[in-house]
């Protein structure tokens, strides 16, 4: 790196224009004589890092960002950032940015257009397909829900009811089933519980650092905590106890602990009888799941099993098992089933809106905007099949299915896509047969990076600002970790846009005013003072506080009304079977369902490939970044995990490359030999296997899980099964 | 005069890293330099295993063998403790380097031998640096070792803790939690 010198910083902070390619560094001599004479602005607003928003201050310095720490009122990061969050920060001078407005010209090349023309064409095009085609031939394909305020608008206009979320390929497992059995979703109350299960989820990898926090804190008065993994992953580090799993078999390990509860009569029955609906119905179905069957199946003992659910118990309601997010809920045939029993094993253990149990995130409601009315032609049923009858009934249609995005565009149903901040053709199954996404007439993406979604399918490349640079509406600050307060913040810009990007809403308007609409005739302004006015706040106040706390609207207590239960399902109890899956022809309660692939344990090469999240990136969107690619580069941090003895009877030592092989992919990896995973099992990480040129950091580092898996919809919830496959594992012959 | 010290309970870090950047953030390290870093000890026999975490970084020794051995002073012990590294003397010997039982070196951008300064224009305000303000676990806890109403003096009268390499007599001020 050459070395700057005071001087040159300042002439090249000085010049906005050149910003783009001053290095974010300058060395420590350097920065001590500027940080003495530059002011130091520090502005609130929200990280990226991942979909968690953690509140945090920027530190600008001549109108560069120079670092970033955690808001300390935030309730997510409470002053605290993870390693992703800040290396997400400093990619706003990243070398993957898209700089401008993109059309394509051939295969992996585009050329620079301006926005006038993007918008010109892409209106143009897109108003032709609804005219031809329909607006439900039209796809709108997100992570999820950043972009859905003005996404909505634009769908309800041209009439399509395909709005689609990334969340089939993480946890819908978890959403239907809680929306289906509770109504809403709850959340463990770390803080103040004495016995926490993690099973299947890591805290310590997933990061919210205040939630974090607050579970080192519970430990440190007592609490225990038991880890369920095949894997022993960061937060087994701190557990009172690791315990591998069979993977794919936590259905069972649940069920053995429901049994253990109920036959003991270790569960709450006053809250059985008062808040639970359908308990006879499932107990007279699972009363054969004992702890000796549920250990043959999952390989923990059936005394371990005896053991957990009797601690559960005399901790409860002080006890649970964390509602998880990720893992488990995408990964098997039997997913939505564990996600169902970990909602009856937390009824059973009467811990519904009890202290140190299962506790709600509070939200306070934020005003909105009143907008002018519209003509909205009739939609037609969605083109995913999510919630259609005869296909995925019991799919949730806010959330959708996102991986079989080709077989829409085979079948002439989808005709244009907008896919915004998602990367299908990386995070989806079988990358492959994603980049058929480019055989639909029209695919617009809109990133900030060079993704391998905008490289391999998309006509148009739409950047957006990145986050640093940009404002958005006000939220709710809320998810995953239990809290009494309801909190607001806002994501605001903290430097001027680098390059020649805009923010979603002026994208949405340049698009729909060439197509004759004028949906978006606001500014994010007006947005911020229709939601933040109502709660006697100025937009100035919030802009300069960032994150602000309301008094508590959280007690504990289950939700009654007139003296009845109310939790938001039908009959407001917890329902331990659920109707739309009996409408739909299938069990309403969970049982046992064997997973759909099991390793054959007399072929030595044979594994289950399964995943996770590392500590310091967020899937592959942070992976070009080079300050975390160092940390991966230090730390070996591509390895794929190897039992011991499994790797010593097929002749494999740590440090080697070895071939791993599933039914649609070859691929060669460098393994880690270690003692902390299941035998039966091999872990990658997700965050890799990046094939976009454009990211100089991240190209062909590593693997990905998707590498491996075919686009498969499990068919309660509609998620990826992604790690119902099995790979043998062979070594590179020298 | 305030003597500063850094008390690390390495049974709460699960790894993270995030120290680690937000120390390279605040002082502007390439991706080359690392101040913080941490060995990853893996114990026992599956499925009886154990992880053991130990971030390591310059212990700001009272007897700095490294500031010893520089020929130019480059290296320098202040009189509150800390041992800090004058780059604009520093003519790139590099006896710092192995004379560092803790191999605490980093050779900069500018091919100077750089380490942790313990960031002293937060402890000089009672403030806790970025490596430790950031940490999630509160894995570490900075203050003056002098001054008994320290959090950190505080801390220590409660906990046992080990030093590491004391047989090289360089009274390091890195305090560990024992387990």
């Amino acid at each position: 790196m050459t070395k700057m010198r005071r001087r040159t910083f300042l002439k090249a902070s000085a010049a906005t224009a050149v910003l783009s390619a001053v290095p974010l560094y300058f060395n420590f001599n350097d920065y001590q004589k500027v940080a003495s004479e530059a002011p130091i602005n520090k502005i609130p607003t929200t990280c990226n890092g991942c979909a968690s928003m953690c509140g945090l201050f920027a530190h600008i310095k001549n109108d560069r960002l120079w670092k970033i720490e955690g808001h300390p009122i935030h309730l997510k990061s409470r002053g605290r950032l993870c390693a992703r969050g800040h290396g997400m920060a400093s990619d706003l001078y990243g070398k993957g940015r898209v700089t401008g407005p993109m059309k394509r010209t051939g295969e992996e090349s585009f050329e620079p257009i301006s926005w006038e023309q993007a918008f010109k064409e892409i209106g143009e095009k897109t108003k032709e397909i609804v005219n031809t085609h329909g607006g439900n031939s039209v796809m709108w394909l997100e992570h999820g829900v950043r972009g859905k305020y003005y996404a909505d608008q634009f769908l309800d206009v041209i009439g399509s009811s395909n709005y689609v979320t990334h969340y089939s390929t993480c946890f819908t497992s978890k959403t239907n089933a809680w929306q289906n059995m509770v109504g809403s979703s709850l959340n463990g109350d770390h803080e103040n519980s004495k016995y926490m299960i993690f099973e299947g989820r890591n805290f310590a990898g997933g990061i919210i650092p205040h939630g974090m926090n607050q579970i080192t804190k519970a430990k440190e008065k007592g609490a225990k905590i038991i880890v369920i993994d095949p894997r022993y992953s960061e937060i087994a580090k701190i557990a009172d106890e690791w315990i591998p799993i069979r993977a794919g078999t936590d259905l069972a390990f649940r069920l053995g602990l429901a049994h253990v509860l109920i036959t003991e009569n270790l569960y709450d029955k006053v809250f059985v009888n008062k808040y639970v609906e359908g308990f006879d119905e499932f107990w007279n179905v699972n009363k054969k799941y004992t702890p000796e069957w549920a250990a043959e199946v999952s390989g923990i003992s059936a005394d371990k099993i005896r053991e957990i659910a009797r601690e559960l118990a005399k901790n409860a309601p002080e006890s649970f098992i964390e509602p998880g997010w990720h893992g488990l809920h995408s990964h098997y045939i039997n997913s939505t089933q564990t996600a169902q029993m970990g909602i009856v094993l937390n009824a059973l253990l009467g811990n519904f809106y009890k202290r140190g149990g299962l506790m709600p995130s509070a939200s306070i409601a934020l005003g909105s905007m009143e907008l002018p009315a519209q003509f909205h032609p009739e939609k037609g049923p969605r083109i995913d099949g999510a919630g259609v009858e005869g296909e995925f009934l019991t799919v949730e249609t806010g959330r959708g299915i996102a991986q079989r995005l080709p077989d829409a565009i085979e079948a002439g149903k989808l005709k244009a896509l907008f896919v915004y901040h998602f990367n299908p053709l990386r995070n989806a199954p079988d990358p492959e047969y994603q980049k058929k996404i480019k055989n639909a007439e029209l695919v617009v993406s809109i990133p900030v990076d060079w993704n391998e979604t905008s490289i391999y399918a998309a006509d148009y490349i739409l950047p957006e600002s990145y986050y640093l640079e940009r404002t958005e509406a006000p939220m709710n600050v809320s998810g995953h970790i239990s809290h009494d307060h309801p909190q607001i913040s806002l994501r605001q810009q903290v430097v001027k846009p680098l390059y020649d990007t805009k923010p979603l809403l002026d994208i949405m308007r340049g698009i729909s005013n060439e197509m004759g609409y004028s949906l978006y005739d606001y500014t994010v302004e007006d947005q911020i003072k229709a939601a933040v006015e109502p709660l006697g706040i100025t937009p100035e106040r919030l802009k300069q506080a960032g994150t602000i706390e309301f008094p508590a609207t959280v007690k504990p207590g289950f939700p009654e009304s007139n003296g009845k239960p109310s939790c938001g399902t039908f009959t407001g109890k917890i329902e331990f079977s659920i109707d739309l899956f009996r409408l739909d022809g299938k069990m309403g309660i969970p049982t046992w369902i064997p997973p759909m692939v099991m390793p054959n344990p007399d072929i030595k090469e044979e594994f289950r490939l399964i995943h996770g999240k590392c500590p310091w990136h967020s899937h592959g969107v942070t992976s070009n970044n080079p300050e975390l690619m160092a940390i991966t580069e230090q730390y070996n941090g591509t390895a794929m995990w190897l039992n011991t003895k499994r790797a010593n009877d097929l002749g494999i030592k740590n440090g080697d490359t070895v071939i791993v092989e599933s039914d649609i992919a070859k691929k060669t990896v460098k393994v880690r030999v270690t003692e902390f995973i299941h035998p039966e099992a091999v872990w990658i990480p997700a965050a890799y296997g990046g094939f976009s040129k454009k990211f100089t950091t991240s190209y062909n580092v590593g693997v990905n899980y998707n590498d491996f898996i075919p686009a498969m919809v499990e068919p309660h919830s509609g998620s990826t099964m992604s790690q119902e496959v099995i790979v043998t594992v062979r070594k590179v012959a020298n | 005069m305030a003597r500063y010290g850094l008390l690390i309970d390495a049974t709460k870090c699960t790894g993270c890293m995030a120290c680690s950047i937000a120390c390279s953030h605040h002082n502007q390290l390439s991706t080359k330099v690392d101040f913080n870093r941490l060995e990853f000890v893996e114990k026992g026999t599956y499925p009886n295993v154990k992880m053991e975490i130990v971030p390591l970084q310059c212990m700001h020794c009272d007897d700095p063998p490294c500031a010893l051995v520089c020929p130019t002073q480059a290296t320098y012990k202040r009189d509150d403790g800390l041992v800090l590294v004058d780059a604009n003397k520093c003519i790139g010997c590099y006896y710092c380097i192995p004379a560092c039982p803790y191999d605490a070196r980093q050779v900069n951008e500018d091919r100077v031998p750089e380490k942790c300064r313990f960031c002293i224009e937060y402890l000089s305000v009672g403030e806790q640096p970025p490596c430790s303000s950031t940490c999630m676990n509160e894995v570490r806890l900075f203050g003056d070792l002098e001054d008994p109403d320290s959090e950190l003096s505080k801390k220590l009268g409660t906990v046992s803790t080990y030093q590491l390499i004391p047989e090289k007599g360089t009274k390091p001020r890195i305090y560990y939690v024992k387990k």
